[in-house]
């Protein structure tokens, strides 16, 4: 697929009847359609009263890749060579930190080798081989501060700016502020981990307060990519085409009758639009389209990176297709065996299983949107809701294998478009345990990520129950320390 | 007044409109006002019979139409529809939210007494009182403590309440209070309170100490279980029981009697039916189209032969006959057969069979497989829930659970089916009947012929892990078809004398049919009065005493300043200098006197606030937008109010009813004759009847003239006043989401009407540290009943609703939004739920109108649309139906504009 944001007509007939595998068969889409095969996406406009860019954006798009659970800082991005000094001794100090499960155990070194990486000197661990080849592209904070060190509020905040349920997602301010560069896709895409949801499911890609419409849709990237695309049950190419003129009909002639409402319009279109959509969705997720080249670069051919290359890769596509914005969960919800970075019992463990799966195909996104020149104008996420302690989760005076949930101090990076690329930003303490210089709340996080998409993050509002609702509520600076 | 005037709404609105040069619109036609006020007041469209009747009715218009809306007011799905508003602006959710989402399965109550409530047009006032306080203010009335469910109707975050980290407790519990006093005053002040948790409100005149105030009000609630008739029963307990009873006795043995009769009724209607069914059964059990019949027939007996087709088997380990049976050691015996001689697309696994252990867990009795075992359809035991059936496959992606029983002793020969339906559908049955509940799962896996077989024992290739079954196997079939439960009970030879509940309606005439429904709709919901009256474990307020309320610094938990008592607003005593926000109470008062105060304080007649609040609220479900169009927030980031006279008149007229009314005894008889209603009815006999009656407020906003204008548009009026904000003409209105679910079922003739009760489940779930939900399309007529009634889990939103702007339940909504998606349409031209309707549609046309193809189109535009089909209509629909299907027809009706808006 050459490097187009717009799809221009691609029916080509075999490649199109290898998308449409049941029930509603191509050639109805295409006579639904009514034309010649041309499958041609339109922009839908920002539903925002000061609708941006409010400046030159830097970005037009992002991938979000939200690592659920927790990731350690000081065994990733976040080198303490302290640590090493003070390994098995106790933290120091009067003030017991105050830590989700309580037990402060003993400090615990990295459990990963660090290395300065690239032309940038980033440390990065052994723990992210792979994205340590790519140390360049990344800008690291390595000062962020959440406000509870509970799973699902620091989520939310993460993701919403607010701790509690019902407020609308990063995903769904943009679709709601940006508008979409197609629409024959949803503007907002999620892609689960296949392993689960994370913990609220749909919650976590609710629009809150703000239009349906900007919901996240969730699409798998095995098996039907999103419900109710094609119908239930077969209907016969004949009776589907025979439907859809009659029911345009019945609909015209009502609409004749209300002298051509505009709502009434929009849902006559609507039904185009969907019959787009079953065009465009089993395109996009037609990963088998790709060279075998891009699948190892992904990762696909390995069973252990399979599931999130499918997910990056299908992500890259649905940017290419004018998607806004799209999120890949990495890990589910809290269950056991565990399926996300909450590594309570043993870090090594499960940091091993969890990284082992994303870091090639993350990598191998950032690698595929660089050589695509994607990255020019495509922002790359990479986030958790907090992260982990220095000492183990054990009693005083043990050394453990696990650590507990540190919201005081963590990392998270960028990279892309308008960034400082191979710069770590802000510091923890000697140990890891608490920001200490150029301190980071999720609110500058998402001023700064408003900012490179061209949003002030003050002027993107809605209205809801008595005040103009913000992604970043009432506070947010712009970190410009990052920006070229 | 002028002619156009009906009563003093219509002045308001006439004198804007003439203000700005606008004139409005003549009188909408009596099809039109029938739609119009009938989805209005009950969400769901009027029945044929009910629109001929208007629309025949040889009095004026103004006597038609008031005979109408006093037949709607009355109905019991008028408090089912209101209550869905209500609960909607509550937030109102049956699980915890956050991470652990756990299920509430005692929340369902109090939706039921919101619903008997607005039914019972109990007077504002005190149904404002109850919810915020009456546990302490009629602690022996059980329906009092479950109208408290609104104090925790929100999410509650157990992982955050019940952590190690006082600090951090300590900040859940302030935002868990500022989402209960942001919603208290939002609710029923419009005033958003909670926006002066950490500074004063930057622009009502709400300070930091009036939110702190407002805290210490509510300080005393936390959310749990209980038993809501405690106190009746200590009560009843004691001698003093006749006092209690007195005043209600009476009515209670009226409605016991009426219940008894009912279900006397009931069983008279259904008993006939039950015994042609048996009959039927016995007469086919026999010769009939007999047990149906398989494509290949496995007896074990003394050889692994297919005695139908060609499938025969082949022993693998130490698989063994022995005494007419395949018995299977769990270790590496099983049965293969040849491979398929057909394709294998819709499919019916049956075997008899026992199990040498309870605890096993995966093997599988029997199982179509691919040849290497990569893909498979199983009837696999243990695997994913201990003791309990499932239908096994490739990586689990046609597998739910079914959340049948478990089975309760090993040895024991029993009958289990799987039966597997080209949408996707697939059934478990056990000894004959439905085990648990059918599922639609991701698509039906087809198999191929010479490239499938099928095995015994074993869930699929290659042998090994707990892929294997311990025990035997008597008997097996296999069928290319979807066995119908009836044909599965055959077969089963268990042709007993149970009889479905859908079994029986599903003989029933259209006639009988519409009977029993009448019959269930007034037993179910006696039955539901009855609950209430009698009391229940409930999920409610559940108070503890607070330390006392202090200010927080900038919201600071760690910065706590002055201590302060409850109070309301301060802003509030402006318009009423009598009224006081101070409740004189100190700062360590009991909790309860906290809340009967901020209870009272709401409801007084001088809060100026209270009844604007609600008759705009009221007005806004009737024209689709308030008179002020922000109905959570009066304040000065709210809208302004477009007839604000109209709306202190309205607010004046709900406190102090002047207006004259044709007099609906007939409305003020409902509240006596109802049954037990003691926790429904005002704890003091009011003086007038209709102070505080939001029925009273319907009827007039109903029949203004303002109401019953055509929504037909002007392009003059459209260029001065495009939203329509003057009401020069009625604004026409899409179906919201559960309107829409609930008429395709009317429209279908599926609807179960059965009100109050446990909800129905429309996702799956399971809980593994957190609790999960899945959505599913569920199949059957108790899960027809109105959407009101869905379990509204916040993590598992049904998706179907979630496309048509259904909130989520975890945040207040004043006003739904109205989005037009392409995922819409989608959903409803290929959604299950959708298709089955548009069959279910078509069948009953078929019932009703016997073989006459133009009959069953008009009736169809009857039901769907309140009209008849034009003549070119009609025409265009019998080519269609004669090339595709009636059903095909009804799908397109279900999807037209005219279906889903109304003029």
């Amino acid at each position: 697929m050459p490097n187009s944001k717009v799809l221009t007509p691609l029916l080509d007939r075999r490649q199109f009847f290898s998308w449409v595998r049941t029930g509603l068969g191509g050639a109805t889409v295409l006579s639904l359609l009514g034309r010649d095969g041309l499958v041609r996406a339109d922009t839908t406009l920002s539903e925002a009263d000061d609708a941006p860019p409010h400046h030159a954006p830097r970005a037009t798009r992002a991938i979000h890749i939200y690592l659920c659970g927790g990731l350690s800082h000081v065994d990733s991005f976040d080198y303490k060579p302290e640590l090493v000094k003070y390994h098995g001794k106790p933290l120091e100090g009067d003030e017991k930190p105050d830590v989700f499960f309580g037990k402060v155990g003993l400090l615990h070194k990295n459990i990963w080798e660090f290395k300065q990486r690239g032309e940038s000197g980033l440390w990065v661990s052994e723990l992210f081989p792979n994205l340590a080849c790519v140390a360049d592209e990344l800008t690291v904070i390595r000062s962020m501060f959440a406000e509870t060190s509970n799973h699902t509020p620091a989520t939310f905040q993460a993701n919403t700016g607010f701790r509690l349920n019902g407020f609308p997602v990063m995903g769904s301010w943009l679709s709601y502020g940006l508008g979409s560069e197609c629409d024959n896709l949803p503007s907002f895409v999620v892609l689960p981990d296949p392993r689960g949801v994370p913990a609220g499911g749909s919650i976590n890609w609710s629009q809150g307060f703000l239009p349906a419409r900007h919901q996240g849709v969730s699409l798998k990237t095995q098996g039907p990519a999103i419900n109710n695309l094609f119908p239930a049950r077969p209907i016969t190419a004949r009776t589907e085409v025979a439907s859809r003129d009659l029911l345009a009909e019945i609909n015209r002639r009502h609409l004749e009758e209300r002298d051509g409402s505009d709502e009434l319009a929009a849902r006559i279109k609507s039904y185009e639009l969907a019959a787009r959509m079953q065009l465009s969705v089993p395109e996009v997720s037609d990963l088998a389209s790709e060279t075998a080249a891009t699948h190892q670069l992904y990762g696909i051919d390995d069973a252990a990176t399979a599931d999130a290359g499918r997910q990056c890769l299908l992500a890259r596509r649905l940017l290419e297709r004018g998607v806004r914005f799209v999120q890949i969960f990495s890990g589910g919800a809290f269950s056991s065996p565990r399926i996300n970075w909450d590594g309570h019992e043993d870090v090594q463990a499960n940091h091993t299983q969890e990284a082992g799966r994303i870091d090639k195909p993350v990598a191998g996104l950032l690698r595929d949107l660089r050589q695509r020149g994607m990255l020019d104008d495509t922002l790359v996420i990479f986030s958790t809701e907090f992260g982990r302690t220095p000492f183990t989760q054990s009693d005083a005076g043990t050394l453990g294998k696990g650590r507990d949930h540190n919201q005081y101090g963590f990392s998270v990076w960028l990279a892309g478009a308008g960034l400082r690329h191979g710069l770590a930003y802000g510091a923890t303490d000697e140990f890891g345990l608490k920001a200490v210089e150029d301190r980071m709340d999720w609110y500058d996080f998402h001023a700064t990520i408003l900012h490179l998409l061209g949003i002030h993050h003050e002027r993107l509002t809605f209205y809801h129950n008595g005040i103009r609702r913000r992604l970043t509520n009432v506070h947010g600076r712009v970190v410009r320390e990052l920006l070229t | 007044m002028t002619p156009w005037a009906i009563n003093p709404i219509d002045r308001f609105v006439r004198a804007k409109l003439e203000a700005n040069g606008l004139s409005p619109s003549p009188p909408a036609d009596r099809r039109t006002l029938i739609r119009r006020v009938t989805f209005d007041l009950i969400g769901m469209p009027p029945m044929p019979a009910d629109t001929d009747s208007f629309v025949s009715d040889p009095r004026p218009d103004d006597a038609a139409y008031a005979a109408l809306v006093d037949r709607l007011l009355e109905s019991p799905h008028y408090g089912e529809r209101w209550a869905r508003h209500w609960l909607d602006v509550i937030r109102f959710g049956e699980s915890q939210g956050f991470e652990r989402d756990k299920l509430r399965p005692n929340s369902w109550p109090f939706r039921d007494w919101v619903i008997e409530a607005l039914n019972r047009d109990m007077p504002y006032d005190e149904f404002v009182r109850l919810q915020i306080a009456g546990d302490v203010m009629r602690p022996d009335d059980p329906a009092a403590v479950i109208a408290t469910g609104f104090l925790v109707a929100g999410a509650y975050d157990e992982v955050g309440q019940t952590q190690q980290s006082a600090a951090m407790k300590a900040v859940v519990r302030q935002d868990e209070l500022e989402d209960l006093v942001g919603v208290t005053s939002q609710t029923f002040l419009g005033l958003t309170a909670h926006c002066a948790r950490c500074h004063d409100h930057k622009f009502d005149p709400i300070t930091q100490v009036d939110y702190y105030r407002f805290v210490a009000a509510l300080d005393g609630v936390r959310h749990g279980e209980r038993e809501s008739s405690s106190g009746v029963a200590r009560a009843e307990s004691q001698t003093t029981a006749a006092n209690q009873h007195s005043s209600r006795e009476p009515v209670d043995a009226r409605g016991s009697e009426r219940l008894a009769e009912l279900k006397r009724q009931l069983i008279a209607l259904d008993e006939p039916v039950r015994e042609r069914v048996l009959a039927a059964r016995k007469a086919e059990a026999r010769p009939r189209p007999a047990p149906p019949q398989p494509i290949a027939r496995w007896d074990f007996d003394d050889n692994l032969a297919d005695s139908i087709g060609s499938l025969h088997g082949t022993a693998h380990g130490a698989a063994r006959l022995e005494d007419g049976r395949l018995v299977l050691d769990g270790r590496d015996s099983f049965v293969a057969t040849a491979p398929l001689a057909n394709d294998l697309k819709e499919k019916t696994l049956e075997v008899w069979g026992s199990l040498a252990s309870l605890d096993q867990r995966g093997g599988a009795a029997i199982s179509v497989e691919t040849l290497d075992g990569n893909t498979f359809d199983a009837i696999v035991f243990g695997e994913r829930e201990a003791g309990q059936w499932m239908a096994g496959s490739n990586g689990f992606v046609r597998t739910q659970s079914f959340s049948g029983p478990r089975e309760p002793v090993a040895d024991k020969l029993m009958h289990v089916a799987i039966v597997y339906y080209a949408d996707g559908t697939i059934t478990g049955y056990r000894d004959g009947k439905l085990y648990g509940t059918a599922y639609r799962s991701a698509g039906l896996q087809s198999f191929s012929a010479a490239k499938a077989h099928v095995v015994f024992g074993l869930r699929h290739l290659p042998v090994g892990g707990n892929k294997l079954l311990a025990g035997a196997i008597d008997r097996a079939q296999l069928y290319d078809r979807a066995l119908s439960a009836d044909e599965i009970a055959a077969s089963a030879g268990v042709l007993g004398d149970s009889v479905s509940e859908d079994a029986i309606i599903a003989e029933l005439s259209p006639e009988l049919r519409s009977r029993r429904n009448k019959l269930v709709l007034e037993l179910s919901r006696l039955e539901t009065a009855e609950r209430l009256r009698a009391g229940r474990v409930c999920y409610a307020v559940l108070p503890k005493q607070p330390e006392p309320t202090r200010v927080l610094d900038r919201g600071d938990t760690r910065r706590p300043k002055e201590v302060v008592a409850a109070g309301g607003i301060a802003a509030c005593e402006a318009n009423a200098a009598s009224l006081k926000s101070d409740f004189g109470l100190p700062p360590d008062a009991p909790e309860a006197e906290r809340r009967v105060k901020l209870a009272e304080w709401i409801t007084d007649p001088r809060n100026p606030l209270t009844a604007r609040v609600i008759a705009n609220r009221l007005w806004h479900y009737h024209f689709g937008v308030g008179i002020v169009d922000t109905p959570n927030d009066f304040g000065w980031n709210g809208g302004r109010p477009s007839h604000a006279e109209l709306l202190d008149w309205l607010a004046a007229e709900l406190m102090e009813p002047v207006e004259s009314r044709e007099l609906k005894v007939d409305g003020e008889k409902q509240h006596n004759s109802a049954s037990g209603d003691s926790g429904l009815q005002p704890s003091t006999l009011n003086p007038q009847p209709f102070r505080f009656r939001l029925k009273h407020l319907h009827r007039l906003i109903v029949t203004s003239a303002t109401y019953r204008q055509s929504s037909r548009s002007s392009t003059a009026a459209a260029k001065l006043d495009a939203g329509n904000r003057l009401l020069w003409r009625k604004s026409p209105q899409r179906l919201d989401a559960e309107t829409l679910r609930d008429t395709i079922l009317a429209v279908a003739g599926e609807l179960n009407p059965t009100m109050g009760g446990p909800g129905f489940q429309d996702f799956r779930t399971h809980t593994n540290n957190s609790q999960f939900y899945d959505p599913i399309d569920p199949i059957g007529y108790s899960f027809a009943r109105r959407s009101i009634y869905r379990t509204w889990v916040r993590s598992g939103t049904n998706p179907l609703l979630d496309v048509f702007d259904c909130p989520d339940p975890s945040t207040t909504t004043p006003r739904r939004a109205l989005t037009t998606t392409p995922l819409q349409a989608l959903a409803l031209l290929n959604d299950s739920f959708l298709l089955r309707m548009a069959d279910r549609f078509a069948e009953r046309l078929g019932g009703e109108e016997a073989t006459d193809v133009g009959k069953q189109i008009d009736r169809a535009h009857e039901l769907a649309f309140a009209r008849h089909a034009t003549p070119e209509e009609l025409a265009a629909a019998q080519r269609f139906v004669a090339e595709n299907s009636l059903a095909a027809y009804c799908r397109v009706l279900l999807n037209s504009n005219e279906f889903l808006y109304v003029d």
